[in-house]
């Protein structure tokens, strides 16, 4: 019993990783209608600008993380001026864009390695001794994970439904042409959803890396099948679903590892993926609305 | 007296100041389709507007191009004196030309509440940067809009329905949400493609009404492409027939009844006539 609540602690841990990745994927999904699989790269981003930022520039970690966040975000508005954009106004499809995307990612994460090299690096402040709470265990960085992984969810909840641009995103994801008879510069609202999903992708990969202690270029990357796990089982576009799907999926993934070897982490993933896809391939939240 | 243009020539007659809205020569081919072939028409300000024309006369092609959607081949578009040809689609809304779809439009996974919400132009708040920075104006514009959203859903007697999302509602409901959140972006002018397409007489007249309602309360002009002739004839001040994506003739509906090139042309024949002519 209390290994199983030691790992569902731990699962919550993944979920709110995995959350806060998913989040930002599934909403630039929602607004622009395209997968982006250079997403990955966007989470090793996220680590190792936080990581220059903390141990090249001497910044104390959480505003070395928050240099990290903000500047993923800019990253991922550039790469949507500079090179998605471009096939969006020729009417790429959304299967060519996803090959580009795919293309970008390979770009991208050998960029990463060529910059940052190709071994392990640690953030200093991701091996703590870990504190006892009850059955559970956590590190202080895990605990925080979790307490920042709150707080932006119930931000972006917030920012979806009290804010203009909020509701202009959403309009968005709805019908996009509507929303632009309707008055809203559109062109604004997809590179505002850029910076909110790369600055979460940033978050994820920062959280990622300080809840595997370890990591290298790729490390988003491998994580990228368990993100689109989650938003799929969740409904593609649909930000709720992918918190959901988040929750579902990060704790089956802990808790598998009770059962067969945490190796196959991975599998599980995959195997919550391809039920999503078989019994409900629109996910648990429905997105009726879109075409 | 209803004006025929001699031998469909484009129309060079318009001049920017003609009306609120001025179509002058707009051309536009899709592939080998001359779909908007010369159009020129002025829409008066005050005026309920129809555009009429046989099925492939260009007419959803024309709002298309006014509204920012399609750029012409060539040819201009004026909204209150401005040169608005090819402009972005969401500037063209903020100078208030609105138009609607040809079929209902509605953004499903937002309230019916919200789906007004979203409409509202300049809305400082969408610049992220007022909404954090300057919260008590934010603040004070949100109230303002939501108390204008309130008061505009309760005029289509859509204000029960507030909170339920719009994939919900009923087909009729739909339409008038359509006009509601048309009308919660300030327009000066609204085009309306096909508004009475599909619905029932009761809610033609109710649509109608609301129409005549807005023009006299918010001085709203309006431009409606529409096939149903009896409503036309109530309704309309002015009628624009189309064919071939040129102005066959305009005047209102009882001049062109007695317009023989009309009467062929739309009223009784197709588009096979018009070509047979030309």
């Amino acid at each position: 019993m209390s290994l199983f609540l030691l790992t569902l602690g731990f699962g919550v841990v993944t979920a709110s990783v995995l959350a806060l990745a998913s989040v930002g994927l599934s909403l630039q999904f929602g607004v622009t209608n395209y997968v982006n699989f250079a997403y990955g790269a966007y989470l090793a981003f996220g680590m190792f600008f936080t990581y220059t930022a903390n141990t090249a520039l001497h910044l104390p970690f959480w505003l070395a993380a928050a240099v990290g966040v903000v500047a993923t975000g800019l990253v991922a508005v550039l790469i949507n001026i500079a090179i998605l954009e471009p096939f969006v106004r020729r009417g790429t499809s959304g299967f060519f864009l996803l090959i580009v995307t795919f293309g970008l990612s390979l770009v991208l994460l050998n960029a990463i390695q060529a910059i940052w090299g190709v071994g392990f690096d640690q953030f200093p402040i991701a091996a703590g001794s870990p504190i006892r709470l009850g059955p559970f265990s956590f590190t202080a960085a895990q605990l925080a994970i979790v307490v920042i992984a709150v707080m932006t969810l119930v931000a972006m909840h917030l920012l979806l439904t009290r804010t203009a641009l909020g509701r202009a995103m959403r309009a968005m994801s709805d019908n996009p042409s509507l929303a632009r008879a309707s008055g809203i510069d559109t062109h604004r609202v997809t590179l505002w959803t850029w910076f909110i999903s790369g600055s979460l992708a940033g978050l994820g990969g920062i959280t990622l890396a300080l809840n595997t202690v370890e990591f290298q270029a790729f490390t988003g990357n491998t994580f990228l099948f368990v993100i689109f796990g989650a938003v799929i089982l969740g409904g593609i576009g649909q930000i709720y679903g992918a918190m959901v799907g988040a929750l579902i999926i990060g704790l089956a993934v802990n808790l598998s590892g009770l059962v067969i070897s945490s190796a196959y982490d991975l599998d599980v993933a995959f195997v919550f993926l391809v039920l999503a896809l078989l019994l409900r391939p629109q996910g648990l939240i429905a997105a009726r609305g879109k075409a | 007296m209803a004006t025929e243009t001699d031998d469909f020539a484009p129309a060079t007659a318009v001049t920017p100041t003609d009306g609120l809205l001025v179509v002058a020569g707009l051309a536009r081919r899709f592939g080998g389709v001359q779909a908007l072939d010369g159009c020129s028409f002025a829409v008066e300000e005050g005026t309920i507007t129809a555009l009429i024309g046989p099925n492939g006369a260009g007419k959803t092609t024309l709002v298309n191009v006014v509204a920012g959607a399609i750029r012409p081949d060539s040819g201009r578009v004026y909204f209150a004196g401005q040169d608005i040809t090819a402009r972005p689609s969401h500037q063209i809304a903020l100078r208030g030309l609105i138009r609607t779809f040809q079929l209902s439009r509605e953004y499903p996974q937002l309230t019916v509440l919200e789906n007004l919400m979203v409409s509202p132009q300049r809305q400082v708040g969408e610049r992220l940067s007022v909404a954090l920075l300057r919260p008590g104006r934010y603040r004070a514009q949100e109230r303002a809009y939501l108390e204008r959203a309130v008061q505009i859903l309760d005029d289509f007697g859509l204000y029960g329905q507030r909170d339920e999302y719009a994939k919900n509602l009923s087909g009729g409901q739909k339409r008038l949400l359509e006009l509601a959140r048309a009308v919660m972006a300030g327009p000066r002018l609204l085009i309306l493609d096909e508004p009475m397409a599909g619905i029932n007489p009761a809610l033609v007249d109710r649509l109608s009404a609301h129409m005549l309602r807005l023009r006299a309360e918010m001085s709203i002009t309006f431009l409606m492409v529409e096939h149903n002739l009896d409503v036309v004839e109530r309704l309309c001040d002015h009628v624009v027939v189309m064919a071939v994506g040129r102005t066959l003739a305009t005047g209102t509906m009882a001049e062109l009844r007695q317009n023989a090139s009309v009467v062929t042309a739309y009223l009784t024949g197709g588009v096979a006539d018009v070509r047979a002519e030309s």
